[in-house]
């Protein structure tokens, strides 16, 4: 590697297109932040005063619709339940993506771009209509009420739109790679196993953690599956808030919140690997 | 005179390349089918009920009995209401490809790259995201009451003088605007996300090259980063078509396709007539019109972007 | 080389094996709640819900002889919050005390989760043992596909004596009944009466006129006249259709109905005329037309609107949208006012109510149980914790709250009992009603194509 002089870094030609950028960064992140910490607010009132006055700073703050939700043995079930359904899901999506991922991106065969796009039917078939027919299978196989059932078809609606992700990604890993690796001796599966998958970290950091916020956000498929309670996620866990004519909609908002505490944490630690790669560079000569 | 070494070696090489050519083939095969399986099961068999169902008028309840052909097709192509929806998809197509995909890259860029504090506006940025439609969809309707005493939108509006409060959400010619502000507010975190995943396949070499070279950061994002990234983009923009294409949750929340179909979309139109007027016949053929659409710009999508990456070698 | 995917497809197979282990004993949480035979609904402790009232000692059930073979019953309610949730759990609780070899499966869920949780399950051919329903055209639709049991046979006439005619009526279908009603109540004007006497209105309009002018007055006064949620499009479908009933009677909807009539007659387009002459008043608050039915609550029950159309739910969620939670200090409700020249009279009533539905695979038992859960004590209880107004003959007594106690006056003195038009018709042209008189609010569509819309709408799915 040739070594780079260094670059003289003058401070004034600097400070302008910072301050710009540190202008627009926190305009946008006010709009964003807003209707997140009136989240947090109406979570700290009763519905009535969420009705009356949104934006006010709850006065007094109502922690007892945190305490509320913490103290009963239900959040706790169901946010283990989410964590069993969210990892599993992950995986999947992670493992049968990544696979098709790479026939796509890195193999040639006839009817390679009929199969693709079969693949990605998933993006423009609504789950809410697939549901039903999607249930009868799920009867059909006995899995009714089960974990696994609900793995399975989470992991089935992830394809399209994670493979095609991941497929962008592979197709930027360089041809000689495979070139190089294949000359050596290496499998396929040896190639996809070792070289690439490592390369593409990032990218499969991002698919998980998309993948993992849309199943933990997921209400439908556990509703329709689901049977027994104590196998419920969170998302079924908010109708317990939800009265016929009226919702305790103050209660909902903490529940919420108190819900995506997790997904936030896991969008941390899939970020950390996105980013890993930022002051290394990605690949090495 | 035959050199036996060259001649083994030109015949194991032959013989590798065939191995090597059903090997490909067990690959192929088997690295597909979990995807394959998974797509017969769930989504295949769906989409063929579907069809089925389709030529039915049928109220979802026991057997389909009252075959009606190609009318509820016909019916579809011809409601005043299916075609506002899909006028309205198409807008927020138009509008999340002009608007949000170039936001979410220009603050990928931002805060892809040295800049103290972009952990934090990483973090931020996608928030969003994190919150479910359901939830997202109620925040906004507070947040765009049409009352200033409640909705913080026509609070602020209001201090501007002359500035009447608005309708909003129940305004007709209002409503599409700020159901496009909610969806790039939720939704620009996902492909800032994946932009700046891309950007990592960027090397820093080539970067402070270009930089050496005398470029100015407007000429290496015009000729570095984007032709780079164009693999990503190109995911992205099918990503957000196909979306917007299909979007319910935010809207089916925030106005229920109203008022009066005026924020109507493809699948907030399939939703009503499936499940609240429990026409499933119809219903089905309306999902399957919404799968040809996307199928359709889809598969042209994909054969005018052949891919070209940029492949870079070092 | 540090790989992710390695890690990874340990943990899918960790998850999975987690997955199976959790399958494999479904009943065993780690925290477990309180282990009781059946199904028990945790309920958090959550705000404001004042701990139920002291429910009194049960019916003393006649114990069921010789032991019986063991039977599970599943019984879907939508009681999310108390005091229903507790309310239920304890007669399946009681009932099985009393009949051991029964065990009752509660499953909770959310109004709308419901629907969709139902809807997928009647597509399987396996509807729950007894479930919510709301009667009307649905239930018809459900019993015409042969999910729901009829269960005519099993009514004794004391059983089915027991019940408001007009209320048992919403549950049966061409003579069958195929469930039993719990509540049923009506629509009505509810109004704040401090407000009222602000603006000056001395006494509560009964006709058409009176009301346009007391609208006029609250105006006036710089008061919100009326709240509407028309989001929700069927609350402002209530103000359409009760103009319906006052001009056209019973005859008319009866009429359009059996399609000897239409639902372009006149009397259906002169009640969107007469709806346009209330919207020309500007009588709703801003935004009406984007608003929820939980926020037409909220403005009524915070003071920001004198008056609101609703059903017999009104006090107790106006009250719990309210800031101060207690909602309008002082609550009166009066009839929907009559229409000058309308064949139709101001007792009749249009209103709704819960009941439940019997599942076509029920047991005897789930039958025994509903009928349980409709005797005149049980009824009577669930009415002094104002979870709805009874409908078996003497469990009124129950009703502690005046305004309940007007309401279920005035439905049992009507002698037209109208379901809401969008639950009594089939489902396609209930939600057409809904859409169309929404165009009428929205001024996208006159009376008279409004009604035409819904005509459409009606001679195409009910043939």
């Amino acid at each position: 590697m040739a070594t780079v002089p260094p670059r003289r870094r003058s401070t004034p030609r600097k400070f302008w297109p910072r301050f710009f950028q540190y202008l627009v960064l926190s305009f946008i992140t006010l709009i964003i932040i807003v209707p997140l910490v009136i989240l947090v607010f109406s979570s700290l009132k009763t519905t009535g005063e969420m009705f009356l006055s949104p934006y006010t700073i709850p006065n007094p703050p109502h922690w007892e619709n945190y305490s509320g939700i913490l103290s009963a043995p239900s959040f706790w079930i169901f946010l283990r339940n989410s964590i069993i359904v969210m990892v599993a899901s992950t995986a999947g999506v992670l493992a049968v993506c990544s696979l098709a991922a790479f026939v796509f991106a890195r193999m040639k065969f006839r009817g390679k771009e009929l199969a693709f796009n079969f693949l990605t039917l998933g993006l423009m078939f609504p789950i809410t209509v697939a549901i039903m027919p999607v249930y009868l299978v799920i009867r059909q196989l006995q899995l009714t009420d089960t974990f696994i059932a609900v793995i399975l078809v989470q992991t089935a609606f992830g394809i399209s739109q994670n493979m095609l992700i991941l497929r962008g990604f592979f197709l930027a890993v360089p041809v000689e790679l495979q070139d190089a690796a294949s000359i050596d001796g290496c499998t396929s599966f040896g190639f996809f196993w070792r070289v690439l998958l490592p390369l593409v970290r990032p990218a499969l950091a991002a698919v998980g953690a998309l993948t993992m916020i849309v199943s933990w956000n997921d209400l439908l498929t556990p509703l329709v599956i689901l049977d027994s309670q104590n196998l419920w996620t969170l998302p079924l866990g908010t109708m317990q808030f939800q009265g016929q004519y009226s919702s305790d909609l103050a209660v909902v908002a903490a529940f919420v919140a108190l819900s995506a505490l997790p997904a936030i944490i896991f969008y941390l630690f899939a970020e950390r690997q996105i980013v890993a790669g930022l002051t290394a560079g990605a690949v090495k000569g | 005179m035959e050199i036996p070494a060259v001649r083994n070696v030109t015949e194991s090489y032959h013989i590798r390349r065939s191995s090597r050519r059903i090997q490909d083939k067990v690959t192929i095969v088997l690295f597909l089918a979990p995807a394959f399986i998974l797509f017969l099961a769930f989504l295949v068999y769906p989409i063929l009920r579907s069809v089925y169902f389709s030529m039915f008028d049928w109220n979802g309840l026991g057997p389909a009995v009252d075959y009606v052909g190609l009318d509820n097709f016909k019916d579809i192509l011809t409601d005043t209401v299916f075609m506002r929806a899909v006028g309205n998809c198409l807008l927020i197509v138009v509008l999340s490809l002009g608007i949000q995909l170039p936001l979410a890259l220009a603050l990928a860029i931002m805060v892809g790259r040295d800049l103290p504090g972009r952990a934090f506006f990483r973090l931020i940025f996608f928030m969003p995201y994190v919150l479910s439609e359901v939830i997202t969809g109620i925040i906004w309707m507070g947040l765009f009451n049409a009352d200033p005493s409640r909705g913080l939108v026509n609070a602020l509006l209001v201090l501007i003088p002359g500035v009447k409060p608005q309708g909003f959400l129940s305004d007709i010619n209002q409503v599409m605007g700020v159901i496009f502000v909610v969806l790039t507010w939720k939704f620009f975190g996902l492909h800032m996300l994946l932009y700046l995943a891309g950007l990592q396949n960027i090397p820093r070499e080539i970067e402070e090259a270009a930089l050496i070279d005398g470029a100015n950061r407007w000429q290496l994002i015009q000729n570095v980063t984007i032709p780079l990234l164009s693999s990503t983009i190109r995911t992205t923009i099918l990503l957000s078509v196909l979306g917007s294409l299909t979007q319910f949750g935010l809207v089916w929340t925030m106005t229920g396709g109203g008022p009066v179909n005026a924020s109507e979309f493809m699948a907030t139109y399939m939703y009503r007539f499936a499940f609240k007027r429990f026409l499933l016949g119809y219903g089905s053929a309306v999902a399957l019109v919404m799968l040809l659409i996307c199928l359709t710009f889809s598969v042209a999508y994909m054969r005018l972007a052949r891919q070209e990456d940029y492949q870079v070698s070092w | 080389m540090r790989t992710l995917a390695r890690p990874l497809f340990v943990l899918m197979i960790l998850a999975t094996l987690l997955a199976i282990a959790s399958c494999a004993a479904p009943t065993a949480p780690p925290a477990p709640p309180p282990q009781v035979v059946q199904q028990t609904v945790v309920v958090p402790q959550t705000v404001a819900v004042p701990q139920t009232v002291a429910v009194p000692q049960t019916v003393v059930v006649p114990a069921t002889p010789a032991p019986a073979k063991k039977v599970e019953v599943n019984w879907w309610h939508i009681s999310t919050k108390d005091p229903g949730l507790t309310y239920w759990q304890k007669l399946a609780d009681d009932y099985m005390a009393t009949h051991p070899n029964v065990t009752i499966k509660i499953t909770v869920l959310e109004n709308e989760a419901f629907k969709t949780k139902l809807t997928t399950v009647m597509q399987s051919g396996s509807p729950p043992d007894i479930f919510q329903s709301w009667g009307g055209g649905t239930m018809v639709e459900q019993a015409k596909a042969g999910l729901l049991k009829d269960i005519t046979a099993n009514m004794d006439d004391a059983w089915k004596g027991s019940f408001a005619p007009g209320a048992l009526a919403v549950y049966s279908y061409q003579g069958k009944q195929y469930g039993v009603p719990w509540d049923m109540g009506m629509v009505g004007w509810w109004y704040n009466k401090d407000l009222f006497a602000k603006a000056g209105i001395d006494k509560t309009p009964t006709t058409w006129t009176e009301f346009l002018a007391a609208v006029k007055k609250l105006k006036a006064a710089g008061i919100t006249p009326i709240a509407l949620g028309e989001k929700d499009s069927w609350t402002g479908m209530h103000i359409w259709s009760y103009l319906a009933t006052r001009i056209g009677g019973q005859a008319a909807f009866e009429a359009a109905l059996n399609r000897k009539g239409s639902f372009a007659d006149p009397p259906f387009v002169q009640a969107g005329e007469k709806l346009k002459e209330l919207i020309a008043l500007d009588p709703f608050q801003p935004g009406y037309l984007g608003a929820t039915h939980d926020e037409m609550q909220a403005t009524f029950g915070n003071g920001k609107a004198a008056m609101e159309l609703s059903g017999q739910w009104a006090p107790s969620v106006e009250s719990a949208n309210a800031a101060d939670k207690k909602g309008v200090a002082n609550l009166g409700m009066f009839n929907f006012p009559a229409v000058e020249g309308g064949a139709g009279a101001v007792t009749d009533v249009v209103g709704g109510g819960n009941g439940f539905a019997i599942g076509k695979n029920a047991p005897p038992e789930a039958i025994d149980f509903a009928k349980y859960l409709t005797t005149a004590s049980a009824q009577s209880q669930m009415a002094s914790l104002a979870m709805g107004i009874p409908v078996v003959k003497g469990s009124e007594v129950g009703l502690k709250d005046p305004n309940m106690v007007e309401v279920q006056k005035a439905f049992a003195a009507a002698k037209y009992f109208q379901l809401y038009y969008d639950q009594f018709l089939p489902s396609a042209v209930g939600d057409a009603i809904n859409a169309s008189v929404q165009t009428i609010f929205a001024g996208t569509a006159t009376p008279q194509q409004a009604a035409q819309a819904i005509e459409d709408a009606a001679k195409k799915n009910m043939k």
